[in-house]
């Protein structure tokens, strides 16, 4: 075998070589760059105290909040709130809850039982539910057409289901299908896959439900696709969902790669001495500070200092340094679970540092470290305070262009709704958490198939 | 026929026991402050001097060690050994647990560099290099001094990329394919997996792991193979193949490899290097040479009775 284009002789055995010292380089820039992504939430940290030693608290809300800026409502609407997203938000925690809570009831009121008495148990207990769950569907999407029948003038309207269906446009004949068919089905059989207690069923059930509850949203996309306005009923949550969303991809933009940078450098270049111990301890530290604390950070130093208003990017930038102790903490982990051998390996064929971790750590540990990402990301999604903080606005009635422009987010228009007197808002409110549990659960469950896929059995 | 362990003591061990160890050594750089006595607590002379059976073929010497010490934090692990390691031959390191011999055989590539704590003294001659120098290249050492683990390692990659990586990060600019293919027919692996280059290497078995492992290291072309144990934990067909792997090899490799496996030596080294720790767990050489002298006719009451399988 002739040792063609390798590198080889015995000259390059000597240090100092440009490639050496080009290896050094890349090794100090990493850790001046990883330094960096630690030192900066700690000194803005350390400046926003001293500009409350100096100015007062009071000072930093001078611009700042922007709940309340708008108009009071006190309009009631003429119209109703389709009754049956109200009764969802009810029924959907149980249906959620049911898979898992029934068999262990079962199992508590009738231990040992027989596998096929278990399952028909756990069909037992959830099955009331399913009927409950049913009936108030129907109940309540047949009132909401009585209502609706007598608002357009339509005579002798009973309720009367077969009467409904037969005047149901197609919308509402498939939302009277998925909620009030399919859910109750699934609720069933939730029941008896959580009874002999196989977890991916009990799970997956849930998530079609979820899927059917979207699908009726979607049936009904003038609350996904509406701006905030002042009557609950024409209210929507289009400029929160898309402002979360907005704010989420710059959020993990900033804080992925530094967080993940710097948990290289604590794990992989940092000699174990004080100075690496005191940076760990302080990541803790900076994980357990409370969120407000963060928004008048974000206030002080994005916001007035870099003049970036109360704009996407400063709500991002504010939440990427909320969420970095977070990153960096499971990115530590995801790079511990690489096993000493694998190193051992790639630096026994003559790989620098930085090739090791390039090919061989950085791959292995990606996975966990997105899981921790993402994770990450649903931990910022329903924060408020600092949001709040930075004044971001409750009524935005566009969408952002530019991530200069103003913006609000869900947890901010839910706040906001839960906090006006009219009980419309109050439900467009509940609805609206439940898209904001229907996102967190998504990313969730995608850090979960992602652990899964990613893993490697050393 | 017990000889008296003390008096086998080498009676040519050098007079001067009051010289610290560092100084006395006259390699490298001894850490400031630092002795062996101070560090350990004992006089470490009395049986430093190892027993080196006559070389009779004609070798080339592919490293020389002298005076090789190795540390971890304040423990040490191997004291001041010296010893050739003959080119294109099996060099077995054997002793007991505990004895050195993987610490050893990581200062040859500079392997324990990575260790927290670690350092080296003495020195190891490379083509015509001090290996323990600080400024030498430990990079460029590990990709000419490959190494084969005990526990076979591949990475969760496909086989291809296994062998390939090595050559991949070195520059190799020629045909990969045939790189892979070679690296793997002189493993001995190639006729088990030319249909599946695309496995992934941890879904082959511990033997083809192993051997995987061994072509990863050849594919870079280095002209030393260290093996630390690397048939301990495999069974005896896989360490078959192992072993009649490494006597090919050492056709055309330097090979090192440490065993606690006495049959294991016998049979695939040329020459045997028989390592003991004291009382205070520091290793030291004992005895050197042929593999044949040293299984026939040791010189160190100590080597005898380890052979013999007295203890160890």
């Amino acid at each position: 075998m002739t040792p063609m284009g390798m590198t080889a002789p015995s000259a390059q055995l000597t240090a100092f070589s440009p490639r050496v010292r080009f290896r050094r380089g890349v090794s100090v820039a990493f850790m001046v760059a990883a330094l960096l992504a630690i030192a900066v939430s700690m000194i803005m940290l350390g400046a926003l105290i001293v500009e409350i030693a100096v100015d007062g608290a009071a000072r930093l809300f001078t611009d700042g909040a922007g709940v309340g800026r708008e108009a009071g409502g006190g309009i009631l609407t003429d119209l109703p709130t389709p009754a049956g997203m109200r009764w969802m938000t009810w029924a959907l925690p149980v249906a959620i809850l049911l898979p898992f809570v029934g068999p262990r009831l079962v199992n508590a009121l009738a231990p040992g039982l027989p596998r096929i008495a278990e399952r028909a148990m756990g069909v037992i207990v959830v099955a009331p539910v399913a009927i409950f769950v049913h009936i108030l569907y129907v109940r309540f999407e047949s009132a909401y057409y009585v209502e609706y029948a007598r608002a357009v003038g339509i005579d002798g309207a009973s309720g009367n289901i077969f009467q409904v269906l037969g005047e149901a446009s197609g919308f509402q004949i498939v939302r009277l299908l998925v909620v009030g068919v399919l859910v109750p089905l699934a609720i069933v059989a939730a029941g008896w896959f959580g009874a002999q207690r196989m977890r991916r069923p009990s799970l997956i059930i849930p998530a079609i439900m979820i899927a059917g509850w979207v699908v009726y949203l979607f049936m009904d996309p003038w609350f996904l696709s509406s701006f905030p306005s002042r009557k609950p009923a024409e209210a929507g949550i289009f400029s929160a969902v898309t402002g979360t969303l907005y704010m989420m991809v710059i959020t993990a933009a900033v804080a992925f790669p530094l967080g993940v940078g710097a948990a290289l450098y604590l794990e992989e270049y940092a000699r174990r001495n004080w100075f690496s111990r005191m940076i760990q301890v302080n990541i803790s530290n900076l994980a357990g500070v409370p969120s407000i604390i963060y928004g008048l950070l974000g206030l002080q130093v994005f916001v007035r200092v870099l003049e970036f208003e109360r704009s996407v990017l400063a709500g991002a930038c504010t939440m990427a340094l909320l969420v970095m102790p977070i990153i960096i903490v499971s990115a530590q982990e995801a790079l511990r679970t690489v096993p000493p051998s694998m190193r051992e390996a790639a630096y026994a064929v003559g790989a620098t540092r930085w090739q090791m971790i390039r090919f061989h750590v950085l791959p292995y540990a990606f996975g966990g470290m997105l899981t921790g990402n993402i994770l990450a990301m649903s931990r910022a999604i329903g924060e408020t305070a600092p949001l709040i903080a930075i004044g971001a606005l409750t009524f935005i009635a566009f969408l952002a262009d530019s991530p200069t422009d103003d913006f609000t987010v869900l947890p901010i228009q839910i706040f906001n709704w839960v906090a006006r007197p009219q009980a419309g808002f109050h439900e467009i409110a509940a609805s609206a958490i439940i898209v904001l549990m229907v996102i967190l659960l998504l990313m969730n469950a995608a850090a979960i198939i992602m652990r899964q896929r990613t893993r490697t059995d050393w | 026929m017990p000889r008296n362990f003390f008096t086998l003591m080498r009676s040519s061990a050098p007079a001067a026991t009051d010289v610290p160890a560092a100084t006395r050594s006259g390699h490298g750089t001894p850490p400031p402050n630092w002795t062996a006595e101070a560090a350990t607590g004992v006089h470490l002379d009395a049986s430093l001097e190892a027993v080196r059976h006559e070389i009779t073929e004609e070798v080339d010497t592919a490293l020389q060690l002298r005076d090789v010490s190795a540390f971890y934090g304040d423990f040490q692990a191997i004291d001041r050994m010296s010893m050739p390691i003959p080119r294109n031959r099996v060099t077995a390191l054997i002793g007991p647990s505990g004895c050195g011999k993987s610490t050893l055989l990581r200062c040859c590539n500079r392997m324990n560099d990575l260790i927290p704590g670690a350092r080296m003294d003495g020195e190891i001659e490379f083509e015509g290099r001090n290996l323990l120098d600080p400024n030498i290249d430990a990079v460029e050492v590990r990709r000419r001094i490959g190494m084969v683990f005990q526990k076979p390692n591949p990475f969760p990659k496909s086989i291809y990329e296994n062998v390939a990586f090595g050559a991949r990060i070195n520059g190799y600019s020629g045909d990969m394919d045939r790189l892979v293919e070679d690296a793997l027919r002189r493993a001995a692996l190639w006729d088990e997996v030319r249909d599946e280059l695309d496995k992934s290497g941890l879904a082959l078995s511990g033997g083809q792991q192993q051997r995987l492992c061994i072509a990863r290291a050849i594919a870079v072309q280095p002209e030393i193979i260290l093996m630390d144990e690397p048939a301990s934990a495999l069974d005896p067909v896989a360490t078959l193949k192992i072993e009649d792997l490494m006597r090919e090899l050492a056709e055309e490799y330097t090979i090192v490899v440490v065993t606690h496996n006495m049959q294991q030596a016998g049979r695939v080294s040329d020459y045997t290097a028989f390592l003991l720790a004291g009382e205070e767990r520091v290793g030291r050489l004992v005895e050197f040479g042929p593999t044949q002298d040293i299984f026939t006719n040791p010189l160190d009451q100590r080597t005898e009775d380890y052979i013999t399988g007295r203890y160890g």
